[in-house]
């Protein structure tokens, strides 16, 4: 890593004697006193420091709810009824070729098998689908007019969680946490929660830090006694026998008297940050204590619920107590769990929306009875569309011309529907790229797009590649 | 969806995509204009050789050393004191080799007091054939290397390998760095003939590509193939960021748009493609093992087809029937009765009345699931039986005909601005090796070009990276950008003194490590400094050792080595060690995931170098990743270093981490039996290289009153000192 770009990032983050300070706990205060009095080396501070924001906003945390495999638009939240009258037709020819995975814009049209009605005070418009999530409109700002450049489901993916169609940049998990730091004494700063059938065709590189250092990737977690990767020690070993050892470990390093200098302290202390979390993570992840009611809520106490249900309570429960990023995936591995509805559109989306539709609702009527929605920015999406067109007769292909994707929280105007497709619900019309997508969430989080940079193999990178368009809309 | 199989791009797409008229490149004029007056940067100004200082000073003990102490002088900085010889076998071997000292080469070393004893020890560290190893390490991130190929399928790439130990032998027998540049560029084309160059050129093939089904934009794909090997090119060789210069001129370095594409030209006659190196008798006998496997497969792939069968036919009859009207009629249509509509819909038919494998095994009852779970685990333990992939260089050829090759607006192309031929970055001229006209040896003249004496970034860029991996930091800093926004180099004039003493060494790599191991500067303690610090607080002037950390690869090595369990073999296929199930599951399938990771059958492998474990680009080993392990998507020049409490969670919890610390006990107890005292000093010894200080002695006297002797292994092992280079 460049040194001096990270130092200057790091802008107002915390001294090494606050980093020290945390850590206090657990070694000796005689050691922490030889730590503290050591000012020779130039101040290392903790990666994970909270850092403030670039400039006043309310969003402090996001869950970003990814839909594997692409919803349908027209199906869900961009009704086009005008395509009744054009069943079976041909897209018209002035449409010229329509790039796709399969197809190329040649099948019959179908339209959508759902009705849609308007919702709530701000009368936004939801098919049958989403009968919970309709009763949550008038906190929802949906954009019907994202597009994004390919047609396939990793580049895709890449795009809209890392702004490349290539694999190996930073994921927005990654850029906001090194962006903003951690606000959580005990538990990772970005958590990923995949489908436990399956991860996205993207996999990992969707959450990974690309070539920002490895602290800011995103860590796995799950239900259950070890939530995290190793957090448990082995069988046999009990949390007195590893807090021994762990003191002899510490004990050793304080007594290396040549290593008494920040960048140690730096690795004491995240020794510490280990076996805080050993404990505190698996009572982040212990829904025991929850009510009766927003078990119900989430819908845990249904089978086909009860799984996404669980992961959602679980991004409440993160959010609540710091973590900054919560990434979760609603589908993944096989097609039959994926939203990739190629054929048999009616009983792909039916079981899709079924799994997530009613959690989804209770995340964010909990979040609100919470007061946790206004810091929180939800953000419901996937890595493109569905076309209009019809394939294997009753499914869709791939559409990444425009698709809707919506935000709640954080601070964004609810009760607005922006942007719009054409008559076909085919191509976005004065269309947002990811790039404005990816501006419009830093920009919630109080990040100014073209500050949030790392320079990597001579070039500047950001997030936004050359910069996006801020949706000013979406914040009213 | 995704289709698992495909076909390999057709390149020539480029050419008959480009129906429209798009004119020659003729700004050469005002591109030369631009970049004539900035031809005057240090870094594109060949290397003179400066004098050496004269400073008659006992701590001078080579030019390296002549060159730091004048430069601390003219700072009033002094060097610092040498390390203590204990800590210095442990810096120098595991610098040369990545591994940590033996007891008994520490004892000999300390034993040894001759005035030479020094030097004798890294003569014969460089003789060890992990120099090579420790080398090919730094050398792959640098390269990319990575042993799948990225994306969603990521698949393996079964003869990737061989570049690999192409590497680690290159270090080992002193290849010279400019033939080494010239087989990884062109050893098809300069070395006909020749495995070992052929094999080299891997280099092209190292990075991450995009397999995958459905509509693909073939012109595209070959213009991120193309984009992926020229950044390569330009970052490892050049050291200079060309990349920036795919949309527009390069904002920073005077490499106008036209100059991108010229080096892309020179590759863009590269064709991605394996080579069987095998004799014909080893292909014949190839084909007859494979017949045999198969035949020792099929009769359990037939059972589970047969026990599936029913069901299949019962969910496919299902299908059948929900199938709307008319896609049924144009489906029972004789094949020859449809028309050109019902063809369609017969085909949509087809695809409608798919059954899936996990549709398969949701119908299944209890007791024919288990029977069918039976035989797919013989399937997968014959599997380990398949023949080994006949010999092949992973490798790449020359084509016959290439596509023009154009400036692209913005770099995509669907906007062709002008095209342009093959040529080299103007900035750097007068080496006398021509540009290559037509088809042919293109990459062969890039390679002359590149490995030319006369190239005034080529030996300073590699010798930078040599000063970088062993003192810890780069004289440019930015080893992969000696342009404008890389930085200036701290010392000037030692850079130019490597640059000419590496090509007047015949460019041997270990000639430049020689010098620099037995310098004065690389045998400084790395104890800090206030005042000094004060003058120097990034250490640019080398006033003391950078202290480093070791590798995520390294550390675990080092585990393996201290517990007498490293297998220490060199070379071959890469290896697959047990993973953690969370680990297992995020490898991608929409296929039946059972066996997608099968370990090696032989536990030793195991223990391997970590260097030989299978490199996925999408699924890295949670400890070498959380240690900054790079991704291997682009050239990584130097790997962050970054400290966070997941490194903790997998050196103290994981079973990698508790069976090394199990197998150390029961090392100090076949070698001490239960004197504690002996284990401890033992342990000592073997982790760190050292006895233990008094204090030490007694503070593992009294932690192992109660608690097992293991324990007291893990603590070594997650040490600071154990994970730092002293």
């Amino acid at each position: 890593m460049n040194s001096s770009t990270y130092l200057n990032h790091l802008r107002a983050a915390r001294t090494r004697r606050d980093v020290l300070r945390g850590a206090a706990n657990g070694f000796g205060a005689l050691a922490l006193q030889s730590l503290l009095v050591q000012d020779g080396a130039a101040a290392r501070v903790s990666p994970l420091a909270a850092k403030p924001q670039h400039f006043p906003a309310k969003a402090k945390s996001v869950i970003f709810l990814f839909m594997v495999g692409a919803p349908s638009q027209i199906d869900t939240f961009d009704p086009k009824p005008g395509l009744k009258q054009w069943e079976g037709k041909r897209l018209p020819e002035s449409f010229g070729k329509i790039q796709s995975q399969f197809t190329d814009g040649s099948t019959p049209i179908l339209s959508s098998p759902w009705s849609f009605k308007r919702h709530g005070q701000s009368g936004a418009w939801v098919s049958t689908l989403f009968p919970h999530l309709s009763t949550c409109v008038d906190d929802i700002c949906f954009v019907r007019n994202f597009y994004t450049e390919s047609v396939v489901h990793a580049p895709a993916m890449y795009q809209v969680h890392s702004g490349r169609i290539l694999m190996g940049h930073p994921s927005m998990g990654a850029w906001v946490t090194y962006g903003l730091g951690s606000q959580s004494e005990n538990l990772p700063a970005y958590v990923v929660m995949p489908q436990p059938e399956g991860t996205p065709e993207g996999g990992t590189p969707c959450w990974s830090s690309g070539f920002l250092p490895a602290v800011y990737q995103g860590t796995l977690l799950r239900s259950g006694p070890s939530p995290i990767l190793h957090l448990k020690p082995p069988a046999g070993v009990t949390p007195e026998r590893q807090r021994k050892t762990l003191d002899l470990v510490q004990k050793m390093n304080e007594l290396d008297t040549e290593q008494t200098d920040s960048e140690m302290a730096a690795r004491i202390s995240s020794y510490e940050l280990a076996f805080r979390m050993q404990s505190h993570a698996p009572e982040a992840v212990d829904l025991s204590k929850e009510s009766e009611a927003t078990r119900q809520l989430y819908g845990l106490d249904q089978k086909h619920t009860s799984e996404f249900g669980t992961r959602l309570l679980l991004a409440r429960r993160m959010v609540e107590r710091g973590v900054r990023f919560v990434q979760i995936y609603h589908g993944g591995g096989p097609v039959s769990i994926q939203w990739d509805a190629h054929s048999d559109l009616v009983q792909n989306h039916e079981k899709m929306c079924g799994m997530s539709d009613k959690p989804i609702a209770g995340l964010l009527k909990d979040l609100k009875a919470r007061g946790l929605l206004d810091e929180t920015l939800v953000i419901w999406g996937s890595e493109f569309g569905r076309l209009p067109m019809s394939q294997s007769g009753n499914g869709r292909d791939h559409n990444p011309h425009g698709f809707t994707m919506w935000f709640a929280g954080g601070g964004i105007k609810a009760g607005q529907t922006l942007g719009e497709t054409d008559e076909f619900g085919l191509k976005a019309i004065n269309g947002h790229h990811m790039r404005d997508f990816h501006a419009t969430i830093l920009h919630a989080l109080g990040l100014d797009q073209h500050k949030l940079w790392y320079l990597h193999n001579g070039r500047h990178e950001k997030l936004t590649d050359f910069g996006g368009k801020v949706i000013q809309s979406v914040f009213g | 969806m995704r289709r698992t199989s495909f076909t390999i791009a057709v390149l020539l797409l480029a050419a008959v995509a480009c129906a429209y008229a798009v004119d020659r490149y003729k700004d050469d004029a005002k591109d030369d204009a631009w970049v004539a007056p900035r031809r005057n940067f240090w870094a594109f100004r060949k290397p003179v050789r400066p004098e050496v200082p004269q400073l008659n000073n006992p701590w001078v003990r080579n030019s390296i050393d002549a060159f730091l102490l004048s430069a601390m002088q003219s700072q009033k900085l002094t060097p610092s004191a040498p390390l203590e010889k204990e800590k210095l076998i442990r810096r120098v071997t595991l610098d040369l080799t990545g591994l940590p000292p033996t007891p008994g080469e520490v004892d000999l070393f300390l034993a040894d007091k001759s005035p030479d004893a020094y030097e004798k020890l890294v003569d014969r560290l460089m003789k060890s054939p992990h120099y090579g190893e420790r080398w090919g390490l730094r050398w792959l991130d640098i390269a990319r290397y990575a042993d799948t190929n990225g994306f969603e399928l990521d698949s393996e790439r079964p003869h990737a390998w061989r570049y690999r130990d192409y590497v680690v032998k290159a270090f080992n027998h002193e290849k010279p760095y400019n033939l080494f540049i010239q087989e990884q560029i062109a050893g098809d084309e300069l070395f006909p003939g020749n495995n070992e160059a052929l094999v080299a050129t891997g280099f092209h093939r190292a990075g991450p590509i995009h397999l995958v089904g459905g509509n693909q934009d073939e012109e595209m794909n070959r213009q991120e193939v193309l984009t992926e090997m020229t950044t390569a090119v330009s970052n490892v060789f050049l050291g200079l960021t060309m990349q920036c210069a795919r949309c527009h001129n390069h904002k920073f370095d005077p490499i106008p748009q036209s100059d991108y594409y010229k080096l892309q030209a020179l590759l863009a006659t590269t064709d991605l493609k394996d080579k069987v190196i095998a004799s014909d008798a080893d292909k014949q006998a190839h084909e007859a093992a494979v017949k045999a496997y198969k035949a020792r497969l099929k009769p359990i792939e037939d059972q589970i087809k047969e026990i599936e069968k029913p069901y299949r036919e019962k969910l496919r009859d299902e299908k059948y029937k929900a199938l709307e009207a008319p896609f049924r009629a144009a489906y029972d249509l004789p094949k020859d009765k449809r028309d050109k509509e019902q063809q369609r819909m017969a085909k949509e038919a087809e695809s409608q009345l798919k059954v899936s494998w996990d549709e398969v095994l949701a119908v299944l009852p209890p007791d024919v699931k288990a029977v069918r779970a039976g035989l797919r685990k013989q399937l997968h333990q014959l599997e380990y039986t398949q023949p080994e992939p006949v010999e092949t260089a992973y490798a790449v050829s020359s084509l016959e005909k290439a596509a023009d090759t154009h400036i692209l607006k913005v770099g995509d192309h669907k906007m062709k601005i002008a095209i342009v031929e093959p040529g080299f970055p103007r900035v750097i001229s007068g080496l006398g090796v021509p540009p290559p006209e037509g088809i042919t040896g293109r990459r062969a003249a890039l390679a002359k070009w590149l490995s030319s004496a006369e190239h005034p970034l080529t030996a300073r860029v590699m010798v930078n990276r040599i000063w970088a991996f062993r003192m810890g930091s780069g004289l440019v800093k930015t080893g992969n950008d000696f342009g404008a926004l890389g930085s200036r180099p701290s010392n000037p004039q030692l850079l130019d003194w490597l640059a000419t003493e590496f090509m007047a060494s015949n460019w041997s790599v270990k000639a430049i490590d020689r010098l620099i191991f037995t310098s004065s500067a690389y045998r400084q303690a790395t104890l800090d400094n206030k005042a000094k610090s004060a003058i120097d607080s990034e250490n640019k002037y080398y006033w003391r050792m950078n202290r480093r950390r070791l590798e995520g690869e390294s550390i675990r090595d080092a585990m393996l080595a201290v517990n007498g369990h490293l297998n220490t073999k060199i070379g071959g296929r890469p290896i697959k060690v047990p993973i953690e199930p969370e680990i297992y599951d995020i490898i991608f399938t929409e296929g039946e995931p059972d066996n997608l990771w099968p370990v090696d059958q032989d536990p030793k492998q195991f223990n391997r170098r970590s260097l030989y474990l299978l490199n996925k680009r999408t699924v890295r080993l949670p400890m070498l990743q959380n240690f900054d392990q790079p991704d291997a998507m682009s050239s990584c020049p130097v790997r962050p270093v970054s400290t966070h409490a997941l490194q903790a969670l997998s050196l103290m919890n994981s079973d990698f981490a508790a069976e090394q610390a199990k197998r150390f006990a029961q090392r100090l107890t076949a070698e001490c039996s239960a004197d504690r005292d002996c284990q401890i000093r033992r342990a000592y010894k073997l982790a760190l290289a050292r006895l233990p200080r008094a204090a030490e002695m007694s503070m593992a006297q009294q932690f192992l009153k109660d608690a097992p002797l293991e324990d007291f292994g893990l603590a070594l092992m997650n040490r600071n000192e154990f994970v730092y280079i002293p």
